[in-house]
């Protein structure tokens, strides 16, 4: 296809996502070196002929709106707002890493620190995830691939709910089941025998509803592709190891196995970007007492409605996309060998 | 010791008859070939043996053993499968190693016994590789080597050679051949192709529809066809099947009368003769007719007609040379017919001294 | 095709079964619960007593008099208004599929025809895309938007979401133009096709299957997003995700939490017909996906 052909195609494509998405990012690069305008203060003199003159500041609301209209983007901060107690914290790292009463201080301390709270979860709910819905997702393919053909199709359409539900209804689903009203937190307070267990209360219990919330949904995507795979498994390689004499558990580990590991590396690469920008179920759980995220802090600076913080969300955002960067490197440099050796 | 005894094997898939009522006794050490156009039944035989298909009739006996029931991997047998299902995850040492492995054999004997077999199979050089890197030839020899390494009482070949070019058949032929020499294991051995199952085989087995047609030694399935079916499978070419009437011992069909053939049937019935046991003759012969076509066939000449709606090819010397559309006779004796059931295509046996 | 046959051992079979039957139960119990809970009153759902008291409907019966009550849909279609932004996904999601799926087709296209280097590089930009977080893209565009007075308008949100589908879209279609073979194209050119002719005349109607595949999950994204759509569309245009999202905090204190369920459930039915007829390219998108990409 020559180059003219080529780029008329693809222009359409091709400007919609240099537009809205690259264009973006560099909106949120240059959002996050600018902070909004301090409130206009004016000192006033008032004078009451008994008590005499008193100087008062006060907020100058008109001017502050109109230098906040004039010049929305707000002033030039540098890297002010990274380093801020609400971001990396470095000051209040510095304090905490020279001054504490052991690790488990430091970690408790630093976990207070907002932007590292998120960043907590964020990593625990990836990596916590990704391999354990991975791995319910790959036994419930080799289930599947086992019971009759009959009966394969209905398990596949129920199996494929928690995954096509859109997230936010999802967690709500689950979060009304679980709340201590609901059937699960009710059982749960029963077998625990603890009336007062409540996922508001319980910061413990709130993780683990929502990691495990996390695995529901994310299984059967790779439970799907697994399956998919496990269909395509060399029959002639699969009765040879039957022949050579194999187990069933020798046959899954030396010729199944081996056959997904590519659709492996796929899941995961997927699940990982996906799992980072963990969101919805902390808005459907309500969990921000007890668990936020990255996205989630986002959301939260632009959601004010009154003072929506947009140095600060697009500071974060930021280093957001510098972690999906790290996530993705092993790919990408992997790739670019790959394509240059070629 | 192992003897190999199918008793009125069945394969049925809901009504259809994969393969009917297989009867066959496997010496020790055979060398036994399963011979047959695609689809007739070969490879589910061969799998019923192996244990990968469940057998919905009969018994099979490895020995003194009934395994019926038996998992594949308690029959002592090892196969060798069309597209070899290697590991492609290891390389070619781990996968001759595999059998070894899993059958828990003792870990200090491995290497002299993979050792042993890649130097059979002649893959010393390779065994660092991944399939992925061989030729098609050399994973077949891998598969042989993975087949050997364990010395099993039975190979079960599945058309082994059928993904290799037309050299390499002959070569690695060859070389099964000879292996099955040196190691002296019964072998069954699925082909379709003719040649493979003349050279290599002590005994033939010809099936079609899942029926066993013919059970012999190469010459005798070359030379005494049970049936029309054998006689115009086996052979390149096929042999000459003409249908005509037979009176007094005169055969009479299209453009071709053959007399003193030694049998007392009468009525229709078809006749055989094989390409090369004619020859072309210019005055008197049994057949005279225009030709057909001819091909040169480097050897040989091929000569064909038209009798009727059949062809009819006969051989002759590589200077013979004929126009398309010229007069030929050729002369085709009586002691080189064939004669078989004009219905049901069985063979007529001849009277004895004819 | 042969059929290894499979004889598995009793126990292992009753396992492997039991553990299929446990997933299955898992995955559907959560949304039986909810559609049965829907129809009955707060009181049995979230009841304080007795889980029993949701299947049997005890104070549901006791308020209306029936085991089932349409309260909570009433309430959220009638009284809040839920209804309208029905209407509002339809128009989002049916505009984000078509326009995603011209975009993709035409990209698609070219990147698989294309034997030049730079497709690669243009596939990997699609992928470091695709792993962008909706909600960083959300707090670039907010700004802007508001300068250039386009936020809160459905196309603002129709446009913004079919940028972020595309780079999935393209890499899909792309696979998917793969498979069919170059020379189906190229005689229709050597016939005196233009490449678009060739393209629009030959190629599409034999990528239907592709098309519908990638269409669905383009569906799925617009359907199920909440980052760009409870950011980007102001209160009367807001489609249903984000409408439920604002639903909780209010109903919560009225006491009304119905109305938020049985919203929820009326936004999964559609989603439930849709893997009802689908399932078949549900499955094969997914795993179209990771076999070629
Ligand atoms: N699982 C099955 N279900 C139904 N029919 C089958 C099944 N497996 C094989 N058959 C049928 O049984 C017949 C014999 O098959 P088989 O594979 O044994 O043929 P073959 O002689 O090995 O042929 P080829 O030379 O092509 O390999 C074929 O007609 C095939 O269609
Ligand atoms: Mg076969």
């Amino acid at each position: 296809m020559p180059h003219r052909a080529f780029f008329a195609f693809i222009m359409p494509s091709l400007a919609a996502m240099l537009l809205f998405i690259a264009l973006p990012i560099v909106s949120v690069a240059v959002q996050s070196l600018y902070v909004q305008h301090e409130r206009v203060v004016t000192e006033v003199e008032t004078c009451t002929p008994f008590s005499g003159c008193t100087k008062e500041t006060r907020v100058d609301a008109e001017a502050t709106e109109k230098l906040r209209n004039d010049e929305p983007l707000g002033r030039f901060n540098g890297f002010g707002t990274y380093l801020d107690r609400n971001h990396l914290a470095v000051t209040e790292i510095g304090a905490i890493l020279s001054d504490n009463a052991g690790f488990k201080d430091t970690v408790a301390r630093v976990y207070n620190l907002p932007f590292y709270r998120a960043l907590a979860f964020t990593l625990t709910y990836t990596f916590v995830v990704t391999p354990f819905a991975m791995l319910l997702g790959f036994c419930i393919a080799l289930g599947v691939n086992a019971i009759p053909p009959f009966y394969k199709g209905p398990v596949i359409f129920f199996s494929l709910l928690p995954m096509i539900v859109t997230p936010l209804v999802g967690a709500l689903i689950v979060y009304w089941m679980a709340s201590s009203q609901g059937i699960l937190g009710a059982t749960l307070q029963v077998l625990l025998n603890d009336p007062t267990l409540s996922l508001k209360s319980s910061a413990v219990l709130t993780w683990i509803t929502l990691l495990v919330y996390g695995i529901w949904h994310n299984a059967p995507f790779s439970f799907v592709v697994f399956y998919a795979g496990l269909q395509t498994v060399p029959h002639d390689t699969l009765e040879s190891a039957m022949i050579d004499g194999a187990s069933r558990w020798e046959r899954i580990r030396f010729v199944v196995i081996p056959h997904l590991m590519p659709l492996a590396t796929f899941v995961g690469l997927v699940q990982l970007m996906d799992n980072f920008r963990v969101f919805e179920p902390i808005v459907g759980f309500s969990a921000e007492a007890n668990a936020t995220s990255l996205s989630w802090s986002i959301f939260n600076d632009l959601r004010g409605q009154v003072d929506q913080l947009f140095g600060s969300a697009a500071a974060t955002s930021m280093l957001t996309i510098v972690g999906v960067i790290i996530l993705l490197s092993p790919v990408l440099v992997r790739t670019w060998r790959d394509f240059n050796r070629r | 010791m192992a003897e190999i005894r199918l008793k009125n094997v069945s394969k049925r898939w809901h009504n259809f008859v994969g393969v009917d009522n297989f009867n066959l006794d496997i010496a020790d050490q055979e060398f036994l070939v399963l011979l047959g156009p695609s689809g007739c039944g070969k490879t589910t035989t061969m799998r019923m043996i192996a244990g990968l298909e469940d057998i919905s009739e009969g018994e099979i006996w490895l020995g003194d053993r009934m395994v019926n029931r038996l998992e594949p991997k308690d029959r002592d047998i090892s196969m060798v499968f069309q597209s070899y299902g290697l590991y492609p995850n290891m390389t070619v040492y781990e996968n001759i190693r595999f059998p070894l492995r899993v059958r828990k054999v003792p870990k200090a004997l491995h290497h002299e016994k993979v050792m042993q077999a890649a130097r059979m199979v002649e893959l010393t050089d390779f065994l660092e590789r991944r399939p992925a890197a061989l030729s098609g030839g050399q994973r077949q020899r891998v598969a042989l080597g993975r087949a050997i390494v364990r010395q099993p009482s039975v190979f079960l070949m599945d058309e082994p050679l059928s993904n290799l070019d037309a050299k390499l058949r002959v070569s690695t032929r060859a070389q099964i051949k000879n292996l099955q020499h040196t190691l002296k294991v019964t072998t069954i051995y699925v082909t379709h192709d003719q040649i493979e199952a003349m050279t290599l085989a002590d005994r033939v087995v010809v099936m079609n529809k899942g029926v066993i047609q013919q059970v012999g030694t190469p010459t005798e399935i070359y030379d005494n066809p049970a049936n029309t079916f054998v006689a115009s499978f086996i052979g390149s070419p096929a042999m000459n099947l003409v249908s005509g009437d037979i009176e007094n011992g005169t055969f009479r069909g299209p453009g071709i009368t053959i007399p003193g053939l030694q049998t007392d049937v009468k009525g229709s019935v078809t006749l055989g003769f094989r390409a090369e046991d004619a020859s072309l003759i210019s005055e008197g012969g049994e057949l005279g007719a225009a030709i057909y076509s001819m091909e040169l066939l480097g050897e040989a000449t091929m000569a064909s007609f038209r009798l009727g709606d059949q062809l009819v090819s006969i051989k002759s010397g590589k200077e013979y040379r004929a126009e398309i559309g010229d007069v030929v006779h050729a002369a085709i004796p009586a002691s080189i017919c064939h004669l078989f059931d004009a219905r049901t295509g069985v063979r007529i046996a001849r009277i004895p001294g004819g | 095709m042969m059929v290894t046959k499979r004889r598995q051992p009793l126990p292992l079979a009753v396992l492997s079964t039991g553990f299929v039957l446990l997933w299955v139960f898992m995955a559907a119990f959560p949304f039986i619960w909810t559609v049965w809970g829907s129809f009955k009153v707060e009181q049995d759902f979230f009841s304080r007593d007795s889980w029993w008291f949701a299947i049997e409907g005890t104070r549901t019966i006791a308020r209306t008099g029936s085991a089932f009550t349409g309260d909570g849909y009433y309430g959220a279609w009638v009284l809040r208004d839920f209804f309208s932004s029905v209407i509002n996904t339809v128009i989002v999601t049916v505009s984000v599929v078509v326009v995603s799926l011209t975009f993709g087709t035409l990209g698609g296209y070219a990147l698989a025809r294309s034997g030049y280097r730079y497709t690669f590089w243009l596939l990997m930009l699609a992928l470091v895309f695709r792993a962008m977080p909706h909600i960083t893209l959300v707090s670039g565009y907010l700004l802007p938007f508001f300068e250039m007075n386009i936020w809160g308008y459905m196309p603002t949100a129709i446009i913004v979401l079919v940028a972020i589908n595309q780079p999935f879209t393209l890499w899909m279609l792309h696979s998917f133009f793969l498979s069919i073979p170059k020379d189906l194209d190229e005689s229709a050119m050597v016939d005196g096709c233009s490449r678009f002719q060739a393209f629009r005349l030959v190629v599409i109607p034999v990528m239907w299957p592709g098309v519908i595949t990638t269409g669905l999950f383009s569906f799925l994204l617009a359907y199920n997003d909440f980052a760009v759509t409870a950011m980007l569309l102001s209160q009367p245009n807001q489609t249903m995700v984000p409408k439920i999202a604002s639903f909780l905090g209010t109903v919560q204190q009225e006491g009304n939490v119905m109305f938020a369920v049985a919203a929820v459930v009326s936004a999964t039915a559609p989603l439930f017909v849709l893997v009802l007829f689908f399932q078949r390219q549900i499955v094969s998108g997914l795993t179209a996906g990771a076999v070629k990409g």
